[in-house]
Parts: C-alpha cells; sequence; structure tokens
C-alpha cells in the first residue's frame, strides 16, 4: 500500500504509517480511513485533527443510528468514532489540549456505545489511591457467575481501543474489565506510569471481588504492548490471579531510549510526568521483571513477534526462562510488535487458552 | 513490476477483500509477492493453507469457535485465488474445491452455526449455506445472490450482519457462480434461479417464508431486482452496485471481467459473450418491481456507473430509498460503514423484525 508517492511526509507521519496499519486495522479501523486519513496528513502537527475529523463521520453514523432506533448499528458507529479519536491522540502528547480533547471525545463515544453493544458494557469506577481508574466491564450472555479477564493497556492503548479483543473472551464464555491503569487513558492525568504495576492490579482485583456477578475465584489477567509487561509483573505478586496472558511485553527496560520512535519516548516521558528524559530513564529502569517472573506461579501464555521493532522477542525468552508456572512461548516468525500483523497466529489461541485456563467450557 | 492484471487486481480489490475477511497483511504479503498473474492463483492457495492448518490444529485440540474462523479465512483465501481465474481451468477448479470444502468444515462451528443445503434445480441442484439466527423459532430469511465472481464462500461477514439482526440468511450459487458454473452458464432470466430457492425455502418448516428478503452484490445487483420484478413472495430487496443494462458498458469492463464473464457464460468468443451480456437487462421489466428496494451505489465506482442505480430507482414501481455514495467504489468497500448495516436495519424493517 503506497500512500506516500509523490509526496514528502514529515518522519513522524512515515514512522506512523509503516508501524501502524495492521493494528489499527485489526482493531476497527475501515482500511480506507487509514489509507485515506494517512495519505491526507504531511505533517504529524495535522495528525489528531485528520484522525478527529474521521472519527466525527462515525460519530454522526451513530447519532442517526440511534434516533432511528436501531441500536446495535449506533453502537458499532460509535466504537468505530471512539476507534478514531484513540488514534487522533494516542501518541499525541506534543499538544496536550489537543490530545486531551479527542480523548474526550474518544471516551464520550465508547461510552454512549456501551449500553447499545452485544453483549452490553458497563462504565466502573474503581478506588484507587483515593481517586479512580475507569474501567469497562462486559460479560458474556447467559452466564450467572462468569470468569473475568482483567485487560492491561499499554503506553499508547486505552480501554476504548480493546471491542476485538474483548469480544474473544467474551464468546467464550468469559467477563472482561478492560481499565487505564496509572499513566494510560483517563487515569494518565491523575497518575504517572507506575512500574510497581501490581498496585492498581490490586485495586482493580479487589473490585472484582465487590462484584457478585463475578467470579472472583477465576480471575485472570492480559497485558498487550507495555501492558505485556504490567501483567506479569501483577502476577508475580497477586496469587488471585489463575492465568496471565503477555502481548510483547519488555522483560528489563534500559535507562536508554536510544533507536526508539520518538514518539513513543516523548509519550513515556509525558506519562510518567518525568521533566526530561534523563528523569524518564529513571522510570523506565524500574520496569523490570528480572528476579521477579520467578514468583509467577499461574500458567502463563507469551506471544511475541521475530519482526518486533519495539521489544525484541528476547525479552518474551527471558520471561519464559525465569517464571516458576506452566509456560506457554509462542513466538510468531514475522510477526511485528504485538504480532498486529499475523493477529490470527494468537488472538484467537491467547482466548481458548485463556478460557481453559479459568474453567470454561471448551467452544 | 508485475504485469497489468495484477497490478488492476491490488488497485481494485484490497477494500474488498480485507473488509470481506482476509488479514490485511496477507493482502499485502500476497500481492507483493506475485508478479505475474498466472501466480496469483498459487499464491493466494499457500497462504489460505496456512489459515486451514491453524483450523484444522484448532479443531483437533477442541476449539470449535477458533476453528471455524480459521477455516472461514481459509475458505476465503481460496475463494480469491481464484474467483477471476478463469486462465487455468483445473488450478481454478482445484482452488475451488478447497474453498467450498474448508467453508463446508466451518458451517457446523459457526455461531450461530450454517447449514448446507441442495436446492433442486433443472433435474440438478444449486447448493447454499443457510444460517439461522440463534433464538428465534421460524426467522424471515434473506436470499442472497452472488456476482459474477463472488461466492457463498465469501459472505461470511455479509451474513453476521443480518443474522445479528435476527433474519436467516441463505446464500447460493446460482447459474454460472461457484458450485452452480460447471452445471450451468450464466442467464440473463435470473427470476428461474430464484423461483426454484423460493420454492426451497417454501418446503422448509423451520422459516417464515411469507417473510423473504432479497438482497444482491455487483451483478447479484442485477440478479436480485430482476428476480424481484418477477416473483411476488419477495417482499424487499437490496441492491448493491448492480447494473441496469449491463451491454452498454461491456466493452468498458477491465479485461479480467470480460473474460470471466465470457467463461462464465460458456461464449465462445468476445462476440458471443456480448450477445450474453444483453440479455442482462431490466429495461423492460424494472417496472414491475413493487416491493421496496434499497441501492447502494458508489460514484466514484469504475466497474458498474453508479448511473445504473439511478435508471433502476426510476424505473421501480415501489418505495425506494437510495443510498448512493460520494465516494464510494464498486459495491462501496471503501466505505462498507455508510451501507452494511443501514441496509440490514431497513431489510430487519421491511421483514418485520423488532429492531435490535
Amino acid at each position: 500500500m503506497d500512500t506516500t508517492a509523490g509526496k514528502s511526509k514529515d518522519k513522524r507521519v512515515e514512522a506512523a504509517i509503516s508501524h501502524w496499519a495492521p493494528r489499527f486495522v485489526a482493531n476497527g479501523v475501515p482500511l480506507t480511513d487509514f489509507q485515506e486519513v494517512t495519505a491526507g496528513c504531511d505533517r504529524w502537527e495535522d495528525w489528531c485533527a485528520a484522525w478527529s475529523a474521521r472519527a466525527a463521520i462515525h460519530e454522526a453514523l451513530g447519532e442517526q443510528a440511534l434516533k432511528d432506533g436501531f441500536k446495535l448499528s449506533a453502537g458499532e458507529h460509535y466504537t468505530r468514532a471512539a476507534l478514531c479519536y484513540h488514534f487522533g491522540k494516542f501518541l499525541f502528547v506534543n499538544d496536550l489540549e489537543q490530545m486531551k480533547q479527542a480523548h474526550r471525545k474518544a471516551v464520550e463515544c465508547r461510552n454512549k456505545a456501551l449500553p447499545l453493544l452485544d453483549p452490553p458494557g458497563e462504565r466502573v469506577a474503581i478506588p484507587y489511591e483515593g481517586k479512580h481508574l475507569y474501567g469497562i466491564l462486559r460479560k458474556p450472555r447467559g452466564a450467572a457467575k462468569p470468569p473475568v479477564v482483567v485487560m492491561c493497556m499499554g503506553l499508547d492503548s486505552t480501554k476504548e481501543e480493546m471491542d476485538d479483543y474483548e469480544k474473544r473472551f467474551l464468546k467464550r464464555g468469559l467477563a472482561t474489565l478492560a481499565f487505564d491503569g496509572p499513566g494510560q487513558g483517563e487515569a494518565e492525568y491523575d497518575f504517572a506510569i507506575c512500574p510497581e504495576y501490581e498496585k492498581p492490579a490490586k485495586a482493580v482485583i479487589d473490585f472484582v471481588e465487590t462484584r457478585t456477578d463475578l467470579d472472583s475465584g477465576r480471575v485472570g489477567i492480559w497485558g498487550v504492548s507495555f501492558g505485556g509487561y504490567y501483567a506479569p509483573r501483577a502476577a508475580a505478586f497477586d496469587k488471585r490471579i489463575k492465568a496471565c496472558v503477555a502481548l510483547s511485553g519488555p522483560y528489563q527496560r534500559s535507562a536508554s531510549f536510544e533507536g526508539r520512535p520518538v514518539m513513543n519516548v516523548e509519550a513515556f516521558r509525558v506519562r510518567s510526568k518525568s521533566a526530561s528524559l534523563e528523569e524518564a530513564g529513571k522510570v523506565a529502569l524500574r520496569v523490570s521483571l528480572k528476579g521477579i517472573a520467578k514468583n509467577i506461579t499461574c500458567p502463563i501464555y507469551i506471544v511475541a513477534g521475530t519482526k518486533d521493532r519495539l521489544t525484541p522477542a528476547d525479552a518474551a525468552k527471558e520471561l519464559a526462562a525465569e517464571v516458576s508456572g506452566p509456560c506457554v512461548l509462542s513466538i510468531v516468525e514475522g510477526g511485528n510488535h504485538v504480532v498486529n500483523n499475523l493477529w490470527y497466529c494468537y488472538r484467537d489461541q491467547t482466548a481458548d487458552w485463556m478460557a481453559a485456563q479459568l474453567g470454561a467450557p471448551k467452544r | 513490476m508485475p504485469d497489468a492484471r495484477v497490478q488492476s487486481a491490488i488497485a481494485h480489490w484490497a477494500p474488498r477483500f480485507v473488509s470481506n475477511g482476509v488479514p490485511l497483511t496477507d493482502f499485502e504479503e500476497v500481492t507483493a509477492g506475485v508478479e505475474r498473474w498466472e501466480d496469483w492463483c498459487r499464491a493466494w492457495c499457500a497462504r489460505a493453507a496456512v489459515h486451514e492448518e491453524l483450523g484444522r490444529r484448532s479443531l483437533a485440540d477442541g476449539y470449535r469457535l477458533s476453528a471455524g474462523e480459521h477455516l472461514t479465512r481459509a475458505a476465503v483465501c481460496y475463494h480469491f485465488s481464484k474467483f477471476v481465474f478463469v486462465i487455468d481451468y483445473e488450478q481454478m477448479k482445484a482452488a475451488h474445491r478447497k474453498a467450498v470444502e474448508c467453508r463446508n468444515l466451518a458451517l457446523p462451528l459457526l455461531d450461530p452455526p450454517g447449514e448446507r443445503v441442495a436446492i433442486p434445480y433443472e433435474g440438478k441442484q444449486l447448493y447454499g449455506n443457510l444460517r439461522k439466527p440463534r433464538g428465534v423459532a421460524k426467522p424471515p430469511v434473506l436470499v442472497m445472490c452472488m456476482g459474477l465472481d463472488s461466492t457463498k464462500e465469501e459472505m461470511d461477514v455479509n451474513e453476521g450482519v443480518f443474522l445479528a439482526r435476527g433474519i436467516a440468511t441463505l446464500t447460493f450459487d446460482g447459474p454460472g457462480q461457484g458450485e452452480g458454473e460447471y452445471d450451468f452458464a450464466i442467464r440473463g432470466d435470473y427470476e428461474v434461479a430464484i423461483n426454484a430457492v423460493l420454492d426451497y425455502v417454501g418446503s422448509r418448516g423451520d422459516l417464515d417464508a411469507t417473510r423473504t428478503g432479497l438482497w444482491g452484490v455487483s451483478l447479484g445487483g442485477y440478479y436480485a431486482p430482476r428476480a424481484a420484478a418477477f416473483e411476488k413472495r419477495v417482499k424487499a430487496c437490496i441492491v448493491l452496485s448492480g447494473p441496469f443494462e449491463w451491454v452498454e458498458y461491456f466493452d468498458k469492463l477491465p479485461e479480467l471481467t470480460r473474460n470471466t464473464f465470457q467463461v462464465r457464460s460458456r461464449s465462445r468468443t468476445p462476440g458471443e459473450a456480448r450477445s450474453r451480456a444483453a440479455t442482462l437487462t431490466l429495461k423492460s421489466v424494472a417496472k414491475n418491481i413493487t416491493c421496496p428496494l434499497f441501492i447502494v451505489a458508489g460514484k466514484q465506482d469504475g466497474i458498474v456507473p453508479w448511473e445504473e442505480g439511478e435508471r433502476l430507482a426510476a424505473a421501480a414501481s415501489g418505495p425506494v430509498v437510495r443510498c448512493f455514495l460520494e465516494d464510494g467504489n464498486h459495491v462501496a468497500n471503501n466505505r462498507v460503514y455508510r451501507y452494511r448495516s443501514q441496509s440490514a436495519d431497513w431489510m430487519a424493517r421491511q421483514l418485520s423484525v423488532t429492531p435490535v
């Protein structure tokens, strides 16, 4: 797909296009939206506005469908709108006001979608350090007290991006609780990135225990990208976690950001509330499973891609080598970061595996 | 530099492939690896085999839902390997067999499941896939008509849209289409095939035959309204980028499309194909369409001019929704969110299904 022919584009836009087409599309952005919006965007500074404009189209379609009484369609349009707003701002830390505004719209659209989805979702507030973390809880149809998968976001993903992943668990009889933790989504304003992610995960599982409609004896945890570090980190500390899926997460970060895409570095700096790269480097150093992963005794399913340019597959091998419980290590040949280009090599497989770990009947 | 037919394929079809279930990276990698049109079928079959293997492994492990999805993906890739690959009949047939085999394996594993049905037709049979929405005793049914190169194995995503709204789907390969192309040539009087399908629907105790809708994509967007003009059992009809008078721009069609029409209409020469094309016409019959129509056309359609939709809208006698999309391509596959759910919601209303 050559969307850059004949134009000179800003390097950050070029990097965005080359890194993210498979992720955007696999998570629900229509292909033509990706092609047209990125083709029409020459400077990174225009990225957020361009995606927000496209998101507004989906939002209007959602409003129309709702007005006509077509709830299912409305839920899908609003979810698509939320996704496009989300990708408008997911790394747009260069303009926090624009980022915030697009973020508000992403949350608003997904919230509008929640009661319209099949199965519907519920916005939940999880007490945390005197404030709240926000999450989306969805339960499979027809299950009285289902097991639940707690879903951990990464550096730039948020709960509004998770519809495709949620559905795969829901279809297999598992409830999903996708939440924005410290430094993520709605929580990034109150809380900095917290490498000791066992703290927010504990708050979330405490919350799960207060819900009589979930089986808190069967809690799994799942994490994507940076969340592929958070999830096993939490599993090492919290024995209420019965199984863990880790997608392309780091094992031990260094203090250096060399060789990483500039927008990711900035996102890490801003979301860790660091004034400088040096300060951010100190936070990065705390991102570690070394000597900690050995405390992971629950079964773990680790996914990595051999062509990952953000987190080398070696991180997955190190994690696999250190855990104490049963481990499935799936290193996908040709897979990029989070293996979004070959999603059919792990999305259903991990969902089936998780369902089996949490005692849901095979489907 | 890939040959012109490969370039044309890439330029025309990315949105269709992806919106009908081909993973984006599959499309990019497979098309990037094909230099000559002659290699197209083989390259897609190789990719399909990857999905088939994943499906068979899931099935062996007892994961039926995953197996159904992998095998459906395999069927879609096998299908696209041969959908216009009329230059090598043996290769086309072998890939076609695999497409049907994979989708058949998937059918009982889907949610909701599908059932392969045989529809008596002219002393032989047409084959279809019937799926019924969960939890509905005697659902209304949508009969789905394929086009020149689409077959029932490509329809999973489109079926899902209607099933989610409480409508059963019966996707079938008619004359000149999919499994129907070996025994039967393309015919302009498609009402004959639809008559057989509706008789079959009437024979099923588990479908509400009094609430039957029709849907057609591309050339099927001609077949469906053509049948609706004759068949009063049809209560509503969705038309996606169908021709009104096929022969008028037949000579301007892409080479692959014209060749495919020639083979599937069993014409020996381009001239004969052109005469056959002339039998695909709504000109004198569209006025007999009295059921409601939902007509989708893309104003950027490079295959069937969007004005064909307007000609149909103007000629039909019943109520018409014109969904003409400024920026839509053929079948508006680049703008599916502007018509897929909308036309399904509309159909549900026509067939008196409670809105969802």
